[in-house]
């Protein structure tokens, strides 16, 4: 099973009453949009997602500035919510890679195909299948393991240069912006964004250096 | 990351049909999600060697006629040689 059978605390105390059940209202043909709409997101579909979400951040990032310019706190808060929203929206994303259709659910939990359960039942599939959504948390087999560790793979790699490439035009901007009266304060978070930028470039050959296990001797038999 | 250049080919959807298996039986028993099972039929996935055991253990199989570096040939060419060979 993708999600977990364990239940968090929050799924077993308000999941419960969070999702409402309307399963005899439905039709045959409102079902069939309902599994339809249960199969993972195609390839397509989901870098398309991804392209449109970068305007979405950049909004985002525009909305913070704009607080931040109002207020220092009010920065800090709308801050905090914002990054808050785009947590959780990583957090649904994780579940619903690990999500499994509610055709498997229905052979999972009923041992039965999903058009042969009766209404109530297949109410109760969809509604688990919501509440696994919110609250279920991903069990991350071998392969989804080894997908996250690509996909940070390929994030840091992306990440690397253009951190290289932000410090250097933080120190141009310090350097050489209209910047007069603050400028030696602004050379200070220079000095601090340089070093946090250097700690996260060597930060894996150091775990590495600390993690690596001593390389074995050759066995005696083979020695000799 | 380091990326194997040699695919592992494998029988499993073979298997599974001929035995009426579903992929999330296999995928319980086996201790994965059912997404990996397709991943694993589809090619886009090289199991690690303790999941590659216990599906050759699911089937009652020894692991080499489960998985090959070498794409299988069908069934029914084997089948046929193997007719041909007793006649």
């Amino acid at each position: 099973m993708a999600v977990n059978q364990e239940r968090s605390w929050l799924w077993k105390k308000i999941g419960f009453w969070f999702v409402p059940a309307k399963s005899e209202k439905l039709g045959p043909e409102e079902w069939a949009k309902v599994l339809k709409r249960s199969h993972p997101a195609k390839q397509r579909t989901r870098r398309l997602l991804t392209l449109s979400w970068l305007p979405v951040l950049a909004f985002e990032i525009g909305v913070n500035l704009r607080m931040v310019r109002l207020d220092p706190w009010a920065g800090l808060m709308s801050a905090a919510f914002l990054t808050l929203l785009l947590g959780l929206m990583v957090r649904a994303l994780r579940i619903g890679f690990a999500e499994v259709s509610l055709e498997d659910r229905a052979v999972m939990e009923y041992g039965a195909e999903f058009d042969a359960l009766k209404a109530k039942q297949r109410g109760e599939v969809f509604q688990r299948a919501v509440r696994d959504r919110i609250f279920g948390r991903v069990k991350i087999d071998e392969h989804e393991a080894v997908l996250r560790l690509r996909a940070q793979g390929a994030a840091y790699r992306l990440l690397a240069p253009a951190l290289v490439v932000f410090v250097t035009a933080y120190w141009a901007a310090c350097l050489f912006g209209p910047f007069e009266v603050t400028r030696s304060a602004l050379a200070v978070t220079a000095v601090v964004v340089t070093w946090l930028a250097a700690l996260v470039l060597a930060a894996p050959t150091m775990i590495r250096m600390w993690t690596q296990p001593d390389e074995p001797e050759e066995t005696a038999a083979v020695r000799e | 990351m380091y990326k194997s250049t040699v695919s592992l080919h494998n029988r499993i959807a073979v298997l599974r049909a001929e035995r009426k298996l579903s992929r999330l039986t296999l995928a319980l028993s086996v201790g994965v999600n059912p997404q990996t099972i397709g991943f694993l039929e589809r090619g886009d996935y090289t199991p690690s060697l303790e999941l590659a055991f216990k599906i050759a253990e699911h089937f009652g199989l020894p692991v080499e006629a489960v998985f090959s570096p070498r794409p299988f040939r069908t069934l029914s060419e084997q089948v046929y040689e193997l007719h041909k060979r007793e006649a």
